[in-house]
């Protein structure tokens, strides 16, 4: 498989006033399409900072960071922006979906920012996969977390991203619903061949994956 | 998709919309009863004077068209001399009194010779003059100040006894004898005003000239030409009122809309990073933005429409005197105005927006 992440001597470095905060240090990995990794650390190691910076969601200080070919560090905010819309998607651990919207148009508001228009065929494929038929006409306010998360994970794969990033997807969740979602990635990955790109604290959750990446004050220090 | 969003935004904030619109209409409905009340009134004057039905109005040289300030008076026999013009069929002499206390013009008229111009009052109740003191008034004056005939009137500083009640649109909506206007005004055979009418309009021009011959110095204006004067942009600080009216309601809403966009881009903080992380570009969340700030603004324009008519049927009810014209051209430029101070106030807060860091932006609490 060729690889789809790239990250040579990756650092960031955020600044509170005048004090420079180093979130990664170096980094150094690579990531192959159809993987599942598991990237684990305590609090504060940077690994939340590596998924925001492989999403495109934030730029890195120094090095390099190559996404599906496309080298983020010499991209400006409106073509990673462009980029992430056609080849990233996210699930995170808040849910984040729009509170005013149905499932329904929290999924297909993906499809509509991708451009693409609705694809039906899709959607009912996607829908169908994470069990979610039923609640569809349903706002995030009258769902449980369990279900708020297939439906991010649903928006996450409606247009059919090369890269799935998600960030503590079962922090929220209850040990049920944390099986339950691990099971839908997990099938995602074995069914479909997507790349996934997990954060947690869970020991449990990483297990799952076929790789965990390891990380502590900014560094990989084993994989 | 977008319209749902922006749907969705806006019912699920109904009292932050209700309050956005609100402004909004408030705004709209002001700019038409300003300017409408402005115009209504000019318009309205104009046709009273266009009413008494002469073709011809002489006034002293260097007078206002507003008549209300044409209190220079001029000698009577002037009035005879115009008569004796051919194809003249009557001139009928006006003194210009004004009331300031009510701000009413008061027309000191010689009944016979107005009848002849006019063709006459149509009489509501009550009869013409009868004393020096008898006052007519027109039947909205009289509504609107509960005036039946019979009953005394203090008008400059003197009791009035209304002997009747006429139909409105002939000039002034009070008449009184010219000779008791001359002697308030202690003046004596003078007239602010001749009107004259001709045997057929058509020899309008030919007795404009002639007066001109025969009377020199006078300021001589068909009533079709005074007519065509007599609109709000020739009346000085009109114009400048209802700019500062127009103003004061665009920053209105320019600021009601300002700070509820400002208001939701916060609260919304965390949705602006959703949408990012899903690759919305700064453009798409502009346009969300300013799109829903069009509707908000969309829903107060006719509201504010709404809000102008039944507003503009209180005034009137209340003060009969008054007239308001809400025209479409005013309610087309309110709906522009309302629509550009919207779109400049939810400018900022829509650049503010894009301009999020996505990683802020979805940890924002």
């Amino acid at each position: 498989m060729d690889p789809i992440i790239v990250t040579h001597d990756l650092k960031k470095v955020y600044r509170v006033g005048k004090v420079a905060v180093p979130a990664l240090r170096g980094v150094d990995c690579i990531i192959h399409e159809g993987e599942f990794v598991a990237v684990v650390g305590p609090s504060g190691c940077g690994k939340s900072t590596l998924l925001h910076i492989l999403g495109g969601l934030t730029g890195p200080t120094s090095g390099q960071v190559l996404v599906a070919g496309n080298d983020f560090s010499k991209m400006t905010d409106a073509d990673r922006t462009r980029f992430r819309r056609h080849t990233i998607g996210f699930v995170f651990q808040r849910f984040n979906l729009l509170p005013t919207l149905s499932a329904r148009n929290n999924i297909a508001i993906a499809q509509h920012i991708q451009g693409n228009g609705f694809d039906p065929h899709r959607f009912q494929a996607v829908v169908e996969m994470l069990g979610i038929q039923e609640k569809l006409g349903h706002r995030p306010y009258a769902l449980s977390g369990g279900e708020q998360q297939r439906v991010a994970i649903a928006r996450a794969v409606i247009c059919d991203p090369k890269l799935l990033l998600a960030d503590e997807p079962t922090g929220n969740l209850d040990t049920e619903n944390s099986q339950t979602v691990l099971n839908m990635l997990r099938g995602l990955n074995k069914s479909f061949g997507q790349t996934i790109l997990m954060i947690t604290h869970n020991p449990e959750a990483a297990a799952v994956a076929d790789r965990i990446i390891h990380m502590r004050d900014g560094r990989i220090i084993s994989d | 998709m977008v319209n749902k969003l922006i749907l969705s935004n806006i019912l699920h904030r109904p009292i932050r919309t209700a309050v956005s619109a609100l402004a909004v209409a408030i705004e709209v409905a002001m700019v038409m009863l300003f300017v409408g009340l402005a115009h209504g009134l000019v318009n309205e004057s104009a046709q009273r004077q266009e009413g008494v039905g002469a073709d011809i109005l002489v006034q002293p040289s260097g007078s206002s068209f507003l008549l209300a300030f044409s209190q220079a008076p001029m000698p009577l026999k002037i009035g005879e001399v115009i008569k004796d013009i051919p194809h003249v069929q009557a001139v009928a002499p006006t003194l210009i009194l004004f009331n300031v206390g009510g701000l009413n013009m008061i027309y000191g008229i010689d009944m016979d010779s107005f009848t002849s111009v006019s063709g006459g009052f149509a009489y509501h109740s009550g009869g013409r003059f009868v004393k020096p003191y008898d006052l007519l008034v027109d039947d909205l004056y009289a509504r609107a100040n509960h005036i039946k005939v019979g009953q005394t009137v203090l008008l400059l500083n003197h009791e009035f006894h209304v002997c009747g009640i006429v139909e409105h649109g002939k000039g002034a909506r009070l008449f009184i004898p010219l000779q008791t206007a001359e002697d308030l005004l202690q003046v004596q055979d003078k007239g602010s005003i001749f009107w004259v009418r001709c045997t057929d309009p058509r020899y309008t021009g030919e007795v404009i000239d002639a007066i001109h011959k025969s009377v020199p110095g006078r300021q001589v204006l068909a009533v079709k030409e005074y007519m065509a004067l007599m609109t709000s942009n020739n009346l000085p600080g009109l114009n400048v009122f209802t700019t500062v009216v127009i103003i004061i309601a665009m920053g209105i809403g320019f600021l009601v809309i300002f700070l509820s966009m400002y208001t939701t881009i916060t609260e919304r903080t965390r949705e602006i990073g959703i949408l990012k992380s899903l690759g919305a570009s700064k453009g798409y969340i502009i346009a969300v933005i300013l799109r829903e700030a069009g509707i908000l603004t969309a829903v107060g324009i006719f509201a504010g429409y709404g809000l102008a008519a039944v507003a503009a049927k209180l005034v009137l009810a209340r003060f009969p005197t008054l007239a308001i014209e809400l025209t479409v051209e005013w309610a087309v430029y309110a709906a522009i105005l309302a629509l550009a101070g919207s779109l400049v106030g939810a400018f900022y807060p829509a650049f503010r927006a894009a301009g999020l860091d996505p990683v802020d932006a979805l940890a924002y609490e």
